[in-house]
């Protein structure tokens, strides 16, 4: 009899296990607010689904980027506003297969750091909003201006997404210092446009830089010019590419080191404060550039002014990457 | 897996040459390809119909670039033509676009695309166009993704196009289609209401659409072809082939094709297209395309709808054939399954042992055997579905 029960509660409590698991694998279209939209809107079109191979009716070409960050399957709806007819919402919801690929898309369409609050992360203007929980990357478009409603409709989304997914720790890597809000993107291949450097993380920093200006000064109803020092705000990057194994990191690093040999100019070096041996020199279309291995990763930070400047931020970027 | 497949592709390989159309031998002229990070020593220029603009055969299709320097890299090239869309990332992919060509916008043609709305509403888009792209005009402005002829030839549009034309915001005006694109095409020829045609085109369309790409450009509109490389599959899965030159050379010799815009997102796949320029198609080429048209036999169907209501009993469908691609090109089991919904395993049976079969594809598909493939997809998609 006692056996019976243990048997008993070890199935439920796996059921329990499973249930939990994947309460969050929903079908897409449940994801679609219904009955349960903003006082005044109602669902007029939808919920329609969009597959691999239907996705190009929807959103034409732009399908074969949703491809590349992994698209699964996307529902698609259309709100209207009770009083007025051409006042419309449109919700697309993107299954991008997880988190990181959910987050590279919406990386790839987010505008600088416009966050409402959403999501894992959001972007937010007069005309729409997009944000990513877990795996899924919402895009929500309004026909006339309407952040209030906008912000309503993803919020419902949000609310019935429960895919316990945090943020890629990869964005936690990145040092902070200078670290210019909304620009970590994610690229699934050709980072900085390299076929070698593959798939990885970038973020821009700023780096304020000395420059001598010549301003028109009068003296003595004569105009002269003097040469004054004005500081500028200049934009360089960091990266993280992502190998398969160190082998692989080792072998683009190589690469990496022959195509600069061939159009660029390569100067060794090594960081300083950590004793770690770099790859220094010149890039053509990224301007100067450091890059180093650490176990299957490659650092870098390429298009600084100042190396001192640049060497510092990579040293804490190194520091942080586990 | 693979070697069961490079199997099929050796028998398929037989035939493949006649359905490419490619064989005549006084084209082939053997010539090694340029080097990859070489400078492109012969630029090669086409005009652009009637709009007159000189563009280089191998132009750059923006949309997945990956970073500003690619662009940098393909105008170092040589490249002169770029296209966009408003709605490629919100906007990002014009911004890029616009800052990478700024100080060098007279040397460069930017295309960019536009969809249909109300006139306020489009005019705020080439605005804002204009304002990624840091420019006062575009050089073309095209229709995002036509699929009808009636759209082709609404005057409601065209006369929006006119108006940008004259406050000259836009130099030039046309259409994109990326499917349904010979009648498309055929209809833009006779309403003379178009300067650009943005048209998905490769080697393995038809026949049909290489004469309605005639037909528009004897009619002044100029043809930009994109989707050159038929999906570009990956080296790693089709044993280290990479057809992506001879694909694009394939289709350049149809000189009734004025630009091709192949996507590209990195700075080697950039030289690699640019290195077919000045480029003949070899033997090489033919083996190497002929080798990808293998590869794709029975893997890909293009859409061309041409057998569409071919069955007599309505049983087969083009879903069954896509469902084969996903099945068995892309190993997307789900994907097969769920696009082989709609077929019961009833009506695959009757199909597989229908006498009549009437269904032919025009591109040499094996329909039987399609059929079959098919069948065990949903045979064993039921039989798991059984089992749990």
């Amino acid at each position: 009899m006692f056996r019976r029960k243990v048997i008993i509660l070890s199935i439920l409590i796996g059921i329990f296990t499973w249930f939990e698991a994947s309460s969050w694998a929903v079908p897409m279209e449940f994801l679609i607010p219904k009955k349960n939209t903003p006082e005044g809107w109602v669902l007029i079109e939808g919920p329609q689904t969009f597959t691999k191979k239907t996705l190009f009716e929807h959103i034409n070409g732009q399908a074969e980027l949703f491809f590349k960050y992994g698209f699964q399957k996307s529902v698609f709806a259309i709100y209207q506003n009770k009083k007025e007819s051409r006042d419309q919402i449109e919700l697309d919801i993107y299954d991008m297969g997880n988190v990181v690929q959910a987050f590279g898309i919406f990386s790839r369409f987010r505008n600088g750091d416009r966050s409402a609050g959403i999501g894992l992360d959001s972007c937010l203007d007069n005309h729409s909003v997009f944000f990513y929980k877990g795996k899924y990357f919402i895009m929500v478009y309004a026909t006339e201006s309407n952040p209030d409603v906008l912000r309503k409709f993803s919020k419902s989304v949000e609310l019935k997404i429960s895919d316990p997914s945090s943020l890629p720790k990869e964005l936690n890597y990145f040092p902070k210092n200078e670290l210019k809000s909304g620009s970590i993107q994610y690229f699934p291949e050709g980072l900085l446009g390299h076929q070698f450097l593959k798939r990885g993380f970038q973020g821009i920093y700023i780096e304020k830089v000395e420059v001598k200006a010549k301003d028109k000064v009068e003296v003595k109803d004569k105009v002269e010019e003097k040469n004054k020092a004005k500081t500028e705000i200049k934009e360089f990057k960091l990266f993280l590419a992502i190998f398969k194994d160190s082998q692989e990191a080792t072998s683009a690093l190589k690469t990496y080191k022959e195509d600069i040999l061939k159009k660029g100019k390569v100067l060794s070096g090594g960081l300083i404060e950590l004793r770690i041996k770099a790859l220094k020199g010149e890039d053509p279309y990224q301007g100067k550039f450091i890059v180093l291995q650490k176990g299957f990763y490659l650092l870098g930070a390429v298009g600084f002014e100042k190396e001192e400047y640049a060497e510092n931020l990579l040293a804490e970027f190194v520091k942080n990457v586990k | 897996m693979l070697s069961k497949r490079m199997g099929r592709r050796k028998f398929i390989k037989t035939i493949s040459s006649t359905l490419l159309g490619i064989t005549t031998p006084n084209i082939l002229k053997v010539r090694s390809s340029l080097g990859k990070s070489e400078k492109v020593t012969n630029l090669e220029y086409r005009t652009l119909g009637k709009t007159g603009l000189k563009v280089t055969v191998v132009s750059m299709g923006v949309m997945n670039c990956s970073d500003p320097a690619v662009l940098l890299r393909a105008f170092d090239l040589g490249i002169n033509f770029y296209d966009t869309a408003d709605c490629y990332m919100h906007g990002r992919n014009e911004e890029m676009v616009g800052k990478a060509f700024e100080g060098k916008r007279e040397k460069v043609f930017i295309q960019t695309k536009v969809h249909n709305h109300d006139e306020k509403k489009m005019r705020a888009s080439v605005e804002r166009s204009l304002q990624r792209l840091r420019t006062d005009y575009i050089d073309v402005l095209v229709w995002h993704g036509h699929s009808s002829p009636e759209e082709v030839s609404d005057l409601k549009l065209f006369e929006f196009m006119s108006m940008m034309k004259k406050e000259g915001k836009v130099r030039f005006t046309g259409f994109s289609a990326h499917r349904n694109m010979a009648p498309l095409l055929k209809e833009a020829a006779k309403s003379n209401l178009h300067d650009v045609a943005l048209v998905s085109y490769n080697f393995t369309h038809s026949k049909d659409l290489k004469e309605a790409v005639a037909l528009a450009t004897q009619s002044g509109i100029g043809i930009v072809a994109m989707k050159t490389q038929a999906g570009g599959y990956k080296k790693e899965k089709m044993g280290g082939l990479s057809p992506h030159q001879a694909a694009l050379k394939y289709i350049l010799m149809d000189q009734n094709v004025s630009a091709t815009v192949p996507g590209v997102t990195t700075i080697e796949q950039i030289e690699e297209c640019a290195a077919v320029m000045g480029a003949s198609f070899s033997k090489g080429d033919l083996s190497e395309l002929k080798a990808y048209h293998s590869f794709l036999q029975g893997r890909i169907c293009t859409m061309c709808g041409g057998c569409i209501g071919e069955c007599h009993y309505g049983v087969f469908r083009s879903d069954l054939l896509r469902g084969v691609m996903y099945g068995d090109g892309y190993e997307n089991n789900s994907l097969a399954k769920e696009s082989l919904q709609m077929i019961t395993r009833q009506d695959i049976q009757r199909c597989s042992e229908c006498p009549s079969c009437s269904v032919i594809c025009r591109r040499g598909l094996d329909i039987k055997e399609q059929i079959r493939m098919a069948k065990e997809i949903i045979v064993r998609s039921s039989e798991s579905i059984v089992r749990s």
